[in-house]
């Protein structure tokens, strides 16, 4: 909800307090804000000298009931701040009504739906375009100006939060009707968008069929324009869930269907009318008003809430006294019966937020100030005390059996472009299936990490991952390890890698696998009590588990086993996401020359592109030592060339030279 | 260690001093305990909440948009007292960038006893964000709406001199401890959630969520 400071002032006879200071008091008693804009234009707020400022309030479905309205966040900031509203604001004063216009026949098929139905024909109307006030207002809203009659009955929205349309009575054939739609029925409406419509969507009719979608929007037969002279007014209510079915289903939500979803009193609709008349009076001095129909067969009962003082601040945690609850619930115009520290609260009509002594406490609470709770002190507990999660603590054991032989965890996707269950609405194509094992994902992690070997300075990609898989069986927790050989070395292979990581894994779980496997180990299966439970170097390097098959027959580990306490001081720093370029130098010198000196000029010619170097190869001959460095560059901000990183090789091998070094 | 482990972790050894149990839940989750038992009814407003990933075919059938859900589960299969710490992966179909990712983790906590009030909740968060960020920490509460509360809150905490929104949290609303088959007139509860990617994001100063799943070891061997 946008909030015009200059609009809501015109509720009180005080000066406002600053959009600063207003949002400051929402934040922290009523609802979220989500920022303050400066209009200019001509609401001109009594405590900005030029301008306006419009506070976006982020109401959310407890008070949208009655807080998507100027009355109703007026209330807030009565209550809040103490300050007097100035008299009758919202005039609901009923106009005289001139007998000789027909009264509007309605009827009403489905009383649940349309829980009322208040309308009355005015006639006599000029209807021009509304002056610059009035558009600023509505633009401050975020809406438009379409003329007089339409604009009034949105600035009537806005300050009273019911919803109201205006129809061309002259254009509207016979008497109204609030049905059903009929299958495949069809409405153009005002913006010329033609719906077809369903069985479960209402609309507003008369003989000729739609006028509006109810609740939602208006058509354009019945649209009241510039040429428009007499209107039908309508009032009503609308069942919440019902709305928001048809807004949804036609991506019509509005001003208007926003709040019926979320639900207002049918309490207010007449003097809903009443007011937008005295509007319309006002700018039609020669307007007539026809006589007010009220369908209204169920009218709305006050809801009353019984609780106690103590019950309210056992639940905050506070010691309040009973005459400041008292005088907290009253400023909200609740009706409060006190019997020792019994309260039997009325609720107002439009507060549909207030059912349960729950929902008292909150309105307690966040009246007084939740700054005002004061943390309880709490007492560490006997870890025996504390039941262990065989699954969570299997699982996290592994992780660090893993760890320690040098693997790395990852968490992947879980949306994957292929599997045996779907969703409904993917985000891509690609995301559209939950993935039925982790092993896909581990080949693209292995593959992508194996491209960074050299700068991650490793011989062999290590990782593995704990994580929910979903077949047409259901969801599992899985375990996949995976290795890849950068370097390749003579008898050693990433599935021998696996192999032994196996054996590792399974001693250190004390847990009796059998493995059918190939006796290179390119490939086999794991079996468990019968069972196959997991896939070995199907693909290279790679092994699936499932999980949940073994956590029950492998012994819980201990809370202190598995160190769960924080973790060092890590300092993490951003990486490029640019190629980087490998270099290696080697260079023969004197058994006089230390490491660092050769180290030295490497750094102190790397320039800020040299990103990391690596001693990987030293070997001593005939008084000489030769050194081997690698080096890495990268940019943060560019793809490097070949031709600078060779410059700067030249620099450091010309300096080594200049040294009377021998560059290999 | 991945960044999301070691904050599951620190969290829990934090909670389980508190005497704070794990709980789990599955991914795949009904309508039943994401949804209504958590006083979220269908075509209702709060809906609009989250967006939902719904598995196509399968009616009722749903990515978990949160870890609440665990509290029914664990409510309707345990009896109280209990204090539990439920770690979940947790899915929202929305568009991703660098703070927003289709999938993430959340952890929920949740006391069911006796008596139980916000004076609690904010003892409990206190205890634990002072030893997450030092006892500089402070804590602070906003009123909000979760349907599964009531009262419910927004909690900031003071870190590095800014107020930073880390979680929501409230005591627990008797229409969802009647849908854990618990006898709301004896017990009473409190639950609070907050993102682990972003207490993550937060301690390690990581700059886009989406290094997280990315399984790029440039990011997971800093940690």
């Amino acid at each position: 909800m946008k909030i015009s400071h200059s609009w809501l002032q015109e509720y009180f006879k005080d000066t406002l307090p600053t959009a600063e200071a207003l949002a400051e008091l929402f934040t922290f008693h009523s609802f979220e804000i989500d920022g303050i804009d400066r209009r200019d234009g001509h609401l001109s707020s009594l405590s900005e000298s030029k301008g306006d400022k419009i506070i976006d309030a982020k109401i959310l479905p407890d008070r949208a009931h009655f807080c998507l309205s100027y009355k109703g966040i007026a209330e807030e900031v009565k209550v809040l701040t103490g300050l007097q509203y100035v008299d009758n604001k919202i005039d609901d004063t009923p106009l005289a009504v001139d007998e000789s216009i027909e009264k509007i026949n309605v009827s009403v098929e489905n009383a649940d739906f349309c829980r009322r139905y208040v309308s009355r024909k005015i006639t006599g109307l000029e209807i021009k375009e509304s002056d610059e006030y009035i558009k600023d207002k509505l633009r401050a809203m975020d809406g438009r100006s379409i003329n007089t009659i339409v604009d009034a009955t949105n600035i009537a929205m806005f300050d009273y939060g019911q919803p109201l349309h205006a129809f061309d009575a002259d254009k509207v054939k016979g008497d109204i009707v609030v049905r059903s739609a009929k299958e495949g029925e069809s409405i153009t409406l005002l913006d010329g968008k033609e719906i077809t419509l369903s069985s479960n969507d209402h609309v507003i009719a008369d003989e000729e069929g739609p006028l509006a979608i109810a609740g939602v929007k208006g058509g354009k037969r019945a649209e009241v324009t510039m040429d428009t002279k007499n209107i039908i007014i309508e009032s009503a209510n609308f069942e919440p869930a019902s709305v928001r079915k048809t807004s949804t289903k036609y991506n019509l939500r509005n001003e208007s269907s926003k709040r019926f979803e979320n639900e207002i009193t049918p309490g207010i609709a007449l003097s809903g009318i009443n007011h937008v008349s005295v509007l319309i009076s006002k700018i039609n001095p020669n307007a007539k008003f026809g006589p007010i129909i009220d369908f209204y067969p169920k009218p709305a009962i006050n809801t009353v809430i019984t609780t106690s003082t103590n019950f309210i601040n056992k639940k905050l945690g506070i010691n309040i006294p009973q005459e400041k609850i008292v005088a907290i619930l009253k400023n909200f115009s609740i009706v409060v019966e006190e019997k020792e520290e019994q309260l039997s609260l009325t609720i107002p009509l439009h507060r549909f937020d207030l059912v349960i002594p729950e929902d008292i406490v909150e309105e307690v609470g966040r009246i007084y100030g939740y700054d005002k709770v004061v943390g309880t002190k709490q007492e560490v507990k006997n870890s025996a005390d504390v039941p262990a999660h065989s699954g969570f603590y299997v699982a996290e054991n592994i992780k660090n059996i893993l760890l320690s032989l040098g693997f790395s965890e990852a968490y992947l996707y879980t949306l994957v472009n292929k599997g045996d269950i779907e969703v409904a609405y993917p985000l891509a194509s690609d995301k559209k299936a939950l993935r039925t094992n982790l092993c896909y994902g581990m080949l693209k992690a292995l593959d992508m990490n194996a491209r960074n070997a050299d700068l991650l300075f490793i011989d062999t990609v290590k990782m593995f991952e704990v994580g929910k898989v979903f077949t047409n069986k259901g969801e599992h927790t899985s375990l996949c390890v995976g290795v890849r050989r950068i370097k390749k070395v003579k008898g050693q292979t990433s599935n021998q890698d696996i192999r032994d990581t196996r054996e590792a894994l399974l001693k250190a779980l004390d847990i009796d696998i059998m493995t059918v496997c190939t006796v290179d180990d390119t490939g086999g299966i794991l079996r468990f009590k019968g069972e196959q439970i997991g896939v070995i170097n199907a693909i290279d390097g790679i092994m699936e588990l499932n999980l949940d098959a073994l956590i029950p027959h492998i012994k819980t580990p201990s809370y202190e086993s598995i160190n769960f306490g924080p973790a060092a001081k890590i300092i993490y720093r951003p990486f490029s996401i640019y190629p980087f370029i490998t270099r290696d130098i080697a260079v023969f010198v004197p058994d006089s020359v230390k490491t660092e000196d050769v180290e030295n000029i490497i750094t102190s010619n790397g320039t800020e592109l040299l990103l990391k170097h690596k001693l990987f190869d030293t070997f001593k001959k005939d008084g000489k030592t030769s050194y081997a460095f690698r080096m890495i560059f990268q940019s943060f901000e560019r793809t490097l060339t070949d031709e600078e990183i060779n410059k700067i090789m030249e620099t450091i091998s010309s300096d080594m030279k200049g040294k009377g070094w021998e560059v290999r | 260690m991945h960044p999301i482990t070691h904050t599951i972790r620190e969290m829990y050894a934090i909670f389980h001093d508190l005497g704070f149990q794990i709980a789990q839940g599955p991914e795949l989750e009904e309508e039943f305990y994401n949804f209504d038992a958590l006083n979220i009814p269908n075509d209702h407003p709060s809906r609009d909440m989250q967006d939902t990933f719904w598995i196509k075919g399968q009616k009722g059938k749903l990515l978990t948009t949160q870890t609440s859900a665990i509290q029914i589960r664990f409510m309707q299969n345990n009896k109280p007292p209990f204090r539990i710490l439920a770690p979940g992966k947790v899915f929202r179909n929305e568009a991703t960038d660098a703070t927003h990712e289709a999938q993430f983790f959340q952890m929920e906590g949740m006391i069911v006893d006796k008596e139980v009030s916000l004076a609690d909740l904010k003892g409990v968060l206190e205890y634990a964000f002072k030893k997450l960020f030092g006892d500089n920490a402070e804590i602070r509460f906003r009123p909000s709406y979760f349907p599964f509360v009531e009262p419910g809150v927004e909690v900031d905490v003071k870190w590095k001199g800014k107020w930073l929104e880390v979680l929501g949290a409230g005591l627990i609303h008797p229409h969802v401890l009647k849908a854990g088959n618990i006898d709301g007139k004896e017990w009473q509860g409190l639950a609070f959630a907050f993102g682990l990617d972003r207490i993550a994001m937060l301690k390690y100063g990581i700059d886009d969520i989406r290094h997280l799943y990315s399984g790029d070891l440039r990011f997971i061997n800093q940690f």
